[in-house]
């Protein structure tokens, strides 16, 4: 369980203080799919890294499997963040230019020493995720500038995968993509979903996606997560199940 | 260039270079292509200058004086009758070798800075980034004046110009170096790469170097010119090595005597020098720069 | 005021190291005064090329072979003069994401206005027809005209470039993705927007790749697959029984539906076959599918499809 308990995030701007996230909580079981929607600048991003222990938050705890965390970031121990993954908007920046796709994929393990030692070993490793993600052998071997967006992202995907994480965080994993792409990659999701019982937390504006592949969906601002936007909507749809559940809390909103 | 291929399929790092390379330079304008091969002929003079003629700075003849180009002397020679030819070769060997070490120097330098200004953010980056303004802001040829003078009797000659010019060019690499570690910074690729269980070192050797080094190499290549140039003033000013050495920039200041008395072709030939080795290094780098960035930020938008 | 466009066998290729990159392949459709089309596609279908074409905005490394006629007038023909005076005039480009084609530094009237003088209007006449079109639009010019980009909600931004692209009275407008980067709460209002410019008289043309979008514009529809228009008809009729394989799997993927991904990839456009470039994927292939290209064949419901299943046997 990946629960996250009146999580709150400022930045300091020119225009003053903004709250991104305002004591959010949220709790994401093992296996199951929650969606998590609303217009951008919203704070959903900001609320996906501190899940992702990439960054600190101001206040409030994350606590996964019972291991609360005390340090973000570098800081934090590579089994810790080797549970939760967390897969971009944008594939095109979040994958290192210099890096053959290849390379991009396995570099998780390069940088923790789980590499195989054998290039066999490492060469069948590979070419099975990137069965599981739909790319090509002769993929492998470009540069993200000669791959197109889907692609690209299918490498992510398949990157966050790769160290076997408990929690997979999506932040509109889609929302540059084709239909076609985006079903692909909800498809491997589901997949590694039933082998490993890989909680997800689906990011998106598109609450008809949210709606069809969670679950359960929440609104951001239920989760009382604030907006720099007076136009954040305040619809409250929300669906409980056995495997996802959301506190409400009352809504903030700052200006 | 990463730091060899998890794949195991790639070649040795000297193979793909020059492999590279290869590929590039089909590509390559007329100008760069003239600039490489004139830059490659100095360079290969002034490794091999010991070689072809040894140098003697005593081999004074003075039947011999202020003589124009002939056979026997295909540059000339100067008002004390030593061949010019010679001379410029090796000048051309000090000149360069004093350049590219005093570049060195001010990349040493510039990236340490801005590695830590680029790092540490906040308040030590205000205050790191302040102290570079005030070294930016200083006249370079009057600052490292002021620095020959302060130096030159501890440094010798060449050490001390090499100081000045380090001194007044590290700067420019400063503000490369942070601008492009802010940046990185920010990319999610980073993140994600943190995400997967990189620690610091990691991220600065398997992330930010490749990115910095091609900046970083540029900078370097853009200054080598300007470290010709400073370094001829300086000698051309008589604070730089001593007169007697057969650096370009004290032949320049022979010749300028030597003007008075008839004798063109000791400017002329020093100038040549100066400026052959400053442009062909200026044009190669224009062009690297230009074709830096796109290669790894481009894609069609289709 | 409004004119024809007619493409003809419009062709774009990029040469770059890597060899020529078919972008667009034999593109042929006609847009009649005051009509709405739909281009769609994945990216690296052709979609943007085919309206960088139009507006004569593709870099210089492009093969361009075809014709492009508005009214009587020969698109790729002009010189640069005369096509100065078209775009913006004739033919207008509502380009993606309208915070980026703002400038952030300036306020908004002043750029409003300028970009107005350049379309041939006073002084005075540009903020008159910008005033009346962003009321028309809900907005005011005052008060919008004092504010930067960056301080403007999405929608409004939309709204602003919007008008921009309809101060010059244009022939024909074109919308580049416009619902890139927006909410799926905001798709409705763009599309009753962009419904509003046709209403005005002037054509619109939008490419895009979000189905929903497409599906709440109407009009006709046509559907790139390898730099290839592989389907032209109406956009309901597409909804409801596409002609051609690549769209009825492109619907079944909507996650409203099935969900269900296309197997496999889209080829890569240095490298497209001399036969139907779906083929490899196609549920419904068969022999002669991999021995030609085949042509857009009629259909009853009046679309077209590439696809041997519709030709004549």
């Amino acid at each position: 369980m990946l629960s996250a308990e009146a999580i709150t995030k400022t930045y300091r701007a020119a225009s003053g203080r903004v709250v991104a996230v305002d004591r959010a909580s949220l709790v994401l079981e093992r296996g199951a799919r929650l969606g998590l929607v609303g217009p951008s600048g919203t704070g959903k991003s900001t609320l996906a890294q501190v899940l992702a222990l990439l960054l600190a938050p101001d206040s409030g705890s994350v606590t996964i499997d019972g291991d609360r965390i005390g340090v973000w970031g570098v800081r934090c121990s590579r089994e810790l963040r080797h549970r939760v993954q967390l897969v971009f908007q944008a594939p095109r920046m979040s994958v290192d230019p210099r890096l053959r796709l290849g390379d991009a994929i396995l570099e998780p393990l390069a940088a923790s020493g789980l590499l195989p030692g054998d290039a066999g070993e490492r060469r069948a490793l590979l070419g099975s995720w990137a069965a599981q993600v739909g790319l090509t052998a002769d993929l492998l071997e470009r540069f993200p500038h000669e791959v197109s967006e889907g692609q690209l992202q299918r490498a992510c995907l398949a990157r966050a995968l790769v160290v076997r994480p408990r929690y997979l965080i999506c932040d509109e994993l889609s929302s540059m993509l084709d239909v076609s792409t985006q079903a692909a990659l909800l498809e491997t999701i589901a997949a590694v979903q039933r082998e490993q019982a890989l909680g997800v937390l689906l990011i998106t504006h598109d609450r008809v996606l949210a709606d069809t592949w969670c679950e359960a969906t929440a609104d951001v601002g239920e989760l009382s997560v604030a907006g720099q936007r007076q136009d954040a909507p305040a619809a409250a749809r929300e669906r409980t199940s056995n495997f996802g559940r959301l506190r409400r809390r009352r809504t903030f909103r700052s200006v | 260039m990463s730091a060899g291929s998890a794949l195991g399929s790639s070649l040795p790092l000297g193979g793909r270079l020059r492999q590279r390379l290869g590929d590039a330079a089909r590509h390559w304008p007329v100008s760069t292509r003239v600039a490489a091969g004139v830059l490659a002929a100095l360079v290969v003079v002034a490794l091999l200058a010991d070689v072809i003629a040894p140098l003697d700075d005593t081999a004074i003849d003075l039947d011999r004086v202020l003589e124009g180009p002939s056979a026997a002397h295909p540059m000339g020679t100067d008002e004390v009758g030593r061949d010019l030819l010679v001379r410029v070769l090796h000048g051309v060997r000090i000149s360069l070798g004093i350049a590219v070490l005093a570049a060195l120097g001010a990349v040493a330098v510039g990236v340490l800075v801005g590695v830590l200004a680029g790092t540490m953010g906040g308040r030590a980056d205000a205050i790191v980034m302040r102290v570079t303004d005030v070294f930016a802001s200083q006249n370079h040829l009057l600052f490292g004046i002021l620095l020959l003078v302060l130096f030159r009797p501890a440094l010798g000659g060449a050490g001390a110009v090499m100081l000045a010019i380090g001194l007044t060019h590290w700067p420019t690499l400063t503000r490369i170096v942070r601008g492009e570690l802010m940046s990185l910074r920010e990319r999610p690729f980073v993140a994600a790469a943190v995400g997967g269980g990189a620690s610091r070192w990691r991220l600065a050797r398997r992330h930010y170097l490749p990115h910095l080094l091609p900046a970083v190499g540029l900078a370097f290549v853009l200054t080598v010119p300007h470290a010709i140039f400073h370094e001829s003033a300086y000698s051309f000013l008589g604070l730089g090595l001593p007169a007697h050495q057969a650096s370009l920039g004290n032949i320049l200041n022979d010749g300028q005597r030597s003007l008075l008395a008839g004798g063109w072709w000791i400017a002329l030939f020093a100038g040549i020098a100066i400026l052959a080795a400053a442009m062909t290094i200026g044009t190669i780098a224009e062009y690297w720069r230009e074709h830096l960035h796109p290669r790894w930020r481009s894609e069609l938008e289709l | 005021m409004s004119a024809r466009l007619e493409v003809e066998d419009l062709s774009v290729g990029f040469r770059t190291r890597r060899g020529i990159v078919q972008a667009l392949t034999q593109a042929s459709v006609t847009v009649q005064p005051g009509e709405l089309l739909l281009v769609v596609g994945e990216s690296g279908s052709g979609k943007t090329v085919l309206a960088h074409a139009l507006l004569r905005l593709l870099p210089r490394n492009v093969d361009v072979s075809g014709s492009v006629r508005l009214g009587d007038q020969d698109l790729l023909a002009l010189s640069p003069a005369e096509l100065r005076r078209t775009r913006g005039r004739r033919m207008a480009l509502v380009p993606q994401s309208p915070a980026s084609s703002l400038n952030p530094v300036r306020k908004l009237g002043g750029q409003l206005v300028e970009g107005a003088r350049a379309r041939g209007l006073s002084e005075a006449g540009a903020r008159k027809r910008l005033r009346e079109l962003l009321a028309e639009l809900g907005l005011d010019l005052d008060v919008v005209g004092g504010r930067y980009v960056h301080q403007l909600s999405g929608g409004m931004q939309q709204r602003v470039v919007n008008a921009m692209a309809l101060v010059g009275e244009p022939d024909i407008v074109i919308a580049d993705e416009p619902t890139s980067g927006l909410d799926s709460d905001l798709v409705d209002t763009t599309a009753a927007q962009l419904r509003e410019i046709v209403a005005r008289g002037a054509s619109l043309l939008v490419i895009t790749h979000d189905l929903r979008l497409a599906a709440r514009l109407g009009g006709r529809l046509a559907l790139l697959y390898a730099s290839r228009i592989v389907e032209l008809g109406p956009t309901a009729a597409f909804f409801e029984a596409p002609a051609h394989p690549y769209g009825r799997e492109l619907l079944r993927a909507l996650p409203e539906r099935e969900g269900k991904p296309i197997p496999g990839m889209s080829p890569q456009l240095t490298a497209l076959p001399a036969h139907c470039a779906f083929a490899d994927r196609c549920p419904d292939r068969f022999d002669r599918c991999s021995e030609s290209v085949p042509e857009l064949y009629p259909r009853p419901s009046g679309a077209l499809a590439r696809c041997f299943l519709h030709a004549e046997r």
